[in-house]
């Protein structure tokens, strides 16, 4: 990273043994707004809260849902800013890396480098941990896949999972209603639904996002059209 | 050696407080609050136009060194609120990436890439200890070939937002608040009304009617896509245009009047 002052690491532990700066990470992570993700037998959702500061942002400027590479897609949870640096940094090793063997990255991998990125900022000088939690969904021939990476760099494979302020609720509900058998449809509702529980005024196409992959192996990213056809077939 | 992670140095550089807080970047904005400027910035339908005070504390200063307002490229314009030294930094830099784009890609940089440049160095500087974040919200504004008028925003924490209009600086709360009612359905303004809502929400915010030497602004319109700053009798005819459209803005705006500048 080259600071030159600061050639030490600024996450140190504590005597309880703890890396507090992540775990302040963490609480970043947990104020931010709510985002999940489902893995169907067929697919992957993701979707996430777009809750802006005023009327007057432009959403169309704003897109919290990214696209890593045409079979992986990303949401996040935590401080935006930090998101667009992981962002960034995963679609650069995913070219690298077909650059090198000339075939599209596997998710694990990709979500592996992206840890490993984390991890980095973890232990090294000068730098704090990211402020974000990602959750990855892609689709590669080991089938549709749901990775969540956290601050401290650790990641899971997740059948569903949920990130942010209303981490607890979403995932019981998420818990109750999982089935390993449901379609990537059914399980964009469920993703809805969920979202509902803990979603503060009324919910439209444009204050979610939502992205899917389905056995054609493309992330997309819904339109808020398409939303309000999902809502609609909830409501 | 100082060591960080609750060691109380939370406060001094850019790591995590325990509550996930990143002092630092929130004393980031109290510094372009301190400032004691007020900017706003109002999208129209074929137009961008963003307003500033333009306050010269000593009668010996040359007044036009005095500015807050700065071309990027002949179609970008950048108006920075807070700390002068470090908006004439980012100005600096940020003429520096647009040529460089111009010259790597062979077109012009858009608004958002710009805007998005200018958030991510920003982000830098919250997540590395060595630099501390700017105390400067930038706007930048310009027209984009397939967007049409573009405002974007860019704050010490690396957000940066488009907007439909917007504000920074002291009385940033109210003057959204006065800019959410004028905007809430949606209207088409012709490049006179974006102007002249620009201006007027100033005066109703800061209370006081201006002289033009008082204010900058800065336009691009779709069918002049340069970047200009408007001459002292150009925004003379804008005021004019307001005092006589007897807005009845300065009535009703003071009572709802919340300062949560910190």
């Amino acid at each position: 990273m080259g600071d030159s002052q600061y050639s030490f690491s600024l996450t140190t532990f504590s005597p309880s043994g703890k890396l507090v700066q992540i775990e302040h990470a963490l609480t970043a992570v947990g104020s931010g707004q709510t985002s999940l993700g489902i893995k169907a037998a067929n697919g992957v959702v993701i979707a996430t809260e777009k809750k802006l500061p005023s009327i007057l942002v432009d959403e169309t400027s704003v897109q919290k849902i990214q696209i890593l590479t045409p079979n992986i897609g990303v949401v996040y949870s935590g401080m935006g800013p930090d998101s667009r640096v992981l962002v960034r940094k995963s679609r650069k090793q995913a070219e690298q890396y077909f650059r090198l063997y000339k075939e599209p990255i596997p998710v694990t991998q990709l979500v592996r480098e992206t840890a490993t990125v984390m991890q980095e900022f973890t232990q090294s000088g000068g730098v704090r941990p990211f402020g974000v939690s990602l959750l990855v969904a892609g689709y590669d021939d080991k089938g549709p896949q749901l990775y969540q990476v956290d601050p401290s760099g650790s990641y899971f494979s997740w059948k569903a999972s949920a990130m942010g302020k209303n981490v607890s609720n979403a995932k019981t509900f998420l818990e109750k209603r999982y089935d390993e058998e449901t379609e990537l449809d059914d399980a964009v509702h469920t993703a809805i639904l969920t979202l509902k529980e803990g979603f503060e005024g009324q919910i439209s196409g444009k204050n979610i996002e939502i992205g899917v992959i389905d056995n054609d192996k493309i992330f997309r990213i819904l339109t808020p059209s398409e939303i309000e056809d999902y809502l609609n077939e909830v409501a | 050696m100082s060591r960080g992670s609750g060691g109380g140095y939370d406060r001094h550089i850019t790591i995590f407080s325990p509550e996930g807080r990143l002092y630092q970047v929130e004393y980031a904005f109290k510094a372009v609050k301190a400032a004691g400027i007020t900017s706003i910035g109002v999208r129209g339908a074929d137009s961008v136009c963003v307003v500033t005070q333009k306050k010269v504390p000593d009668k010996l200063l040359d007044q036009t060194s005095v500015t807050h307002l700065f071309p990027i490229t002949k179609y970008l314009g950048l108006l920075a609120t807070g700390m002068t030294a470090d908006a004439r930094t980012l100005v600096q830099q940020a003429r520096n990436e647009a040529a460089e784009f111009r010259f790597r890609y062979g077109y012009e940089m858009p608004v958002d890439s710009l805007a998005r440049w200018i958030a991510d160095k920003s982000q830098v500087y919250t997540q590395h200890a060595y630099m501390r974040p700017l105390g400067v919200v930038a706007m930048i504004l310009g027209i984009d070939e397939e967007k049409g008028p573009q405002l974007f925003k860019c704050d010490p924490a690396g957000h940066f937002f488009g907007h439909k209009a917007t504000s920074a600086g002291g009385k940033e709360q109210e003057a959204i608040n006065f800019l959410e009612k004028k905007m809430k359905n949606d209207p088409a303004f012709s490049y006179e009304e974006t102007v002249q809502t620009a201006i007027s929400a100033l005066q109703s915010v800061l209370q006081e009617d201006f002289k033009a030497s008082e204010i900058e602004v800065g336009v691009v319109r779709k069918e002049d896509p340069l970047f200009k700053v408007l001459s002292t009798e150009e925004i003379d005819e804008h005021l004019t245009a307001i005092s006589e459209r007897l807005t009845p803005s300065s009535l009703t705006k003071k009572s709802v009047l919340i300062n949560i500048s910190a």
